[in-house]
């Protein structure tokens, strides 16, 4: 019977320099899967590399004996010494190998619980092995269910709602009142590092131009090729601050920079909202210009607090992601456990079907001198006679829920029927646990 | 049968609020396709009313009423499927259900008066029924804005923070919705001007169209909310007031868009009352 093994390292086990050694993406990830694939006793194989873990997702026919084969492929690929890897490396079996990839997908078993790219991360492993048919039935089957896991907890839950740090809180404030920030002119005061940062996801969201002012010109010129921004002289910026509509300080200014005085004649000037971003310690915004209709003040304490109520919501989704992952595995150990007695009834069912032709061969004679039509009849009522017979069993078996009694109950159909041992039926069961239209695996190559 | 739309009505408020608290896509579709079925069913009930009667039924405030529901269901899921945003269904289907109770409690069927055989009166009516559905959105949108605005200034991101759309994106949906309707609430005072000032209008001995005045409460109030949307309009383009000053005022436009639609009908004007 198959099994599906899992062997890895993350960032819960291993220190980030041992990931860092670990890393199959490094080599690319097609000669990791071919090389794991010339492993004798390795069916479908799919490899998950990120900064944040290493895993390899397989079948093979016997869990243990997989489990190490895949322990030492890990330290023979990387050419690292077993002692140094195998304290780090954890091994998972059939439905907790799947609940792993799951959690996985998730974003439950990441650094930053809730983190949307793990999901993409996750496709593309898959659609690397795929695309080369290292995947089969069985890992083609796993990985749609954890993308649909992903998909669930993203759309059913707010496990991956809320920026988690100050720099995107902000950028997803400005989206909040301004929608698209596209057409946008962000006006940068100060060369802070905070700044830099709030700069840079402006910069990715496609504003149109980021401007650059600092007390220091060199400051202002190294942000400035930093984010793509135009650097205007220290003198300038409250004109310019007319033609802004995010405005980020970030000085080591003891007093406020910007008074009431100069945000009102800036916001009276121009139609539409006002956001700015004071990063500074101590502020460099007077507080009060908050007050103004359309200004949007926000320090760093105030972006700190949201940034905390969003980890805490978070927090609260856990449970809920939890239960969709604990959902999707009943799902799929349903499944994986029905394939298992799938050769089973295969066996029973060519059994029938044997019996029903050499009956009809055998009264042949006898029923020679029917009409062609009635001989159709004849066939058609024997047929849903066995069909009939077979529907309760096949039921049945398939409800099993516990390995043990399934493996009984094939058993004992095998030996009441006396049906053909598994193995000459196996093609068959691989016939039929490919979903259609997948590919199906590439031989291995000796 | 006329309770149909009412049930479905409220069926679809209670399908919005369970969207806006699970915001699971099911729930969304299922309020969606609630509200779809309640617009059709109360297509159907007006059109059997149609056959019923010989002509549209939006004569009287009943049928005006109920016409307006109908326009409003629909100008909310043209909204809702060229934006995809459903958050404004919590409080749109809510105004449905509890307008849609006049037209199912009052199932009288009213001949309409030769009088009103002119096609300048249904071009009357029907725009101005539609203008008063934009001022509806309108003011559903000022009413998101507003609650968006005082989370993102009271720095407190909850409920709203997470369901609508950005601010810009309201304002600028609130103006769309309040141009519309501004155009065709012009066009209708216009066309029922020209329609009252008729010579047989004018000559006519009932007293309903005799009553025809700029004082009359119903026609006074009409002037009343082109004055405040005109003034939403001015006010944006000569002073900048937009965001949560726009939001106010369509609010209190179709708060004066109700008072006319509901009690001045049924109780104080002596001339549109037929």
């Amino acid at each position: 019977m198959t099994h599906l093994v899992l062997v890895g390292v993350s960032h819960h086990t291993a220190p980030v320099d041992l990931r860092e050694r670990v890393d199959f993406s490094r080599r690319g990830l097609p000669a990791a899967l071919t090389a794991l694939s010339e492993r004798p006793d390795i069916g479908e194989a799919v490899v998950l590399s990120t900064c944040n873990r290493a895993e390899l997702y397989v079948t093979c026919a016997d869990p243990l004996q997989g489990a190490r084969a895949l322990g030492a492929f890990i330290c023979a690929y990387h050419e690292l010494p077993p002692a140094l890897v195998q304290p780090h490396v954890y091994e998972m079996v059939d439905e907790a190998a799947a609940r792993h990839l799951f959690r996985v997908a998730a974003g439950l078993d990441s650094l930053v619980v809730g983190e949307p790219q793990i999901l993409g991360q996750v496709k593309d492993a898959y659609s690397e092995a795929a695309e080369r048919h290292f995947t089969g039935g069985s890992l083609n089957r796993l990985f749609h269910t954890a993308f649909t896991v992903g998909k669930r907890v993203r759309s059913e839950t707010g496990l991956g709602e809320g920026a988690v740090s100050v720099s995107y809180a902000a950028v997803s404030l400005a989206r909040k009142i301004f929608g698209s920030l596209k057409e946008l002119t962000v006006l940068v005061i100060g060369a802070g590092e905070m700044g830099e940062l709030t700069a840079k996801h402006l910069q990715a969201q496609q504003v149109r131009r980021i401007f650059v002012a600092s007390r220091t010109a060199a400051h202002a010129e190294l942000l400035a090729n930093q984010v793509g921004g135009i650097v205007i002289a220290w003198q300038d910026f409250p004109n310019v601050l007319r033609s802004s509509d995010i405005v980020i300080t970030a000085t080591g200014s003891q007093d406020p920079i910007l008074s009431r005085a100069h945000v009102e004649a800036a916001a009276r000037a121009r139609r539409h909202p006002l956001f700015l971003i004071d990063i500074a310690v101590p502020r460099d915004v007077e507080a009060s210009a908050g007050d103004l209709e359309q200004v949007f003040l926000y320090n760093v304490d105030d972006l700190q607090t949201i940034v905390n109520e969003n980890l805490a919501r978070r927090a609260a989704e856990v449970s809920r992601a939890e239960g969709i992952v604990a959902d999707e595995v009943r799902h799929f150990v349903a499944w994986w456990r029905s394939r298992e007695v799938i050769p089973t009834m295969v066996a029973l069912r060519k059994r029938f079907e044997s019996i029903r032709r050499s009956e009809l061969e055998r009264l042949e004679p006898k029923i020679a001198n029917l009409t062609p039509d009635a001989r159709a009849r004849v066939d058609e009522i024997t047929r849903l006679i066995v069909e009939k017979l077979l529907l309760t069993p096949t039921e049945q078996l398939k409800s099993v829920a516990d390995q043990e009694t399934a493996a009984a109950y094939s058993d004992a159909l095998s030996r009441l029927f006396s049906l053909a041992p598994p193995e000459s039926v196996d093609e068959e069961r691989s016939r039929v646990a490919v979903p259609a239209g997948k590919p199906p695996k590439r031989p291995v190559e000796p | 049968m006329s309770f149909l739309p009412l049930l479905l009505y409220l069926a679809a408020a209670a399908a919005y609020a369970v969207h806006f608290t699970t915001r699971t896509r099911t729930s969304g579709r299922a309020a969606t396709t609630t509200l779809v079925g309640a617009a059709m069913a109360h297509t159907f009930v007006i059109g059997m009313r149609t056959v019923q009667v010989g002509s549209v039924p939006f004569t009287g405030s009943t049928g005006a009423i109920s016409a307006f529901v109908w326009l409003l269901a629909l100008a909310y899921l043209y909204t809702e499927m060229t934006t995809d945003e459903r958050a404004m269904g919590v409080f749109i289907a809510p105004l449905l259900a509890v307008m849609q109770l006049i037209p199912s409690l009052d199932t009288r069927v009213v001949q309409r008066p030769a009088v009103l055989h002119s096609p300048l009166f249904g071009v009357h009516v029907s725009s101005l029924l539609f203008a008063y559905a934009s001022f509806a959105l309108a003011c559903v949108i000022g009413i998101t804005y507003v609650l968006l605005f005082k989370e993102i200034k009271a720095k407190h991101l909850g409920v709203f923070y997470a369901r609508l759309p950005s601010l810009e994106v309201l304002d600028a949906m609130n103006l769309r919705a309040v141009t519309i309707g501004w155009v065709f609430l012009t066009l209708g005072v216009i066309v029922g001007a020209v329609w009252a000032s008729q010579e047989e209008i004018r000559t006519a001995v009932d007293p309903r169209l005799r009553a025809m005045s700029l004082f009359d409460p119903k026609i006074f109030i009409a002037l009343i909310c082109w004055l405040v949307y005109s003034f939403e309009l001015a006010a944006r383009r000569a002073l900048g007031w937009r965001g949560r000053r726009a939001a106010w005022l369509s609010g209190i436009g179709f708060a004066i868009v109700l008072l006319n639609l509901v009690p001045v009908s049924y109780f104080l004007t002596r001339s549109h009352n037929f």
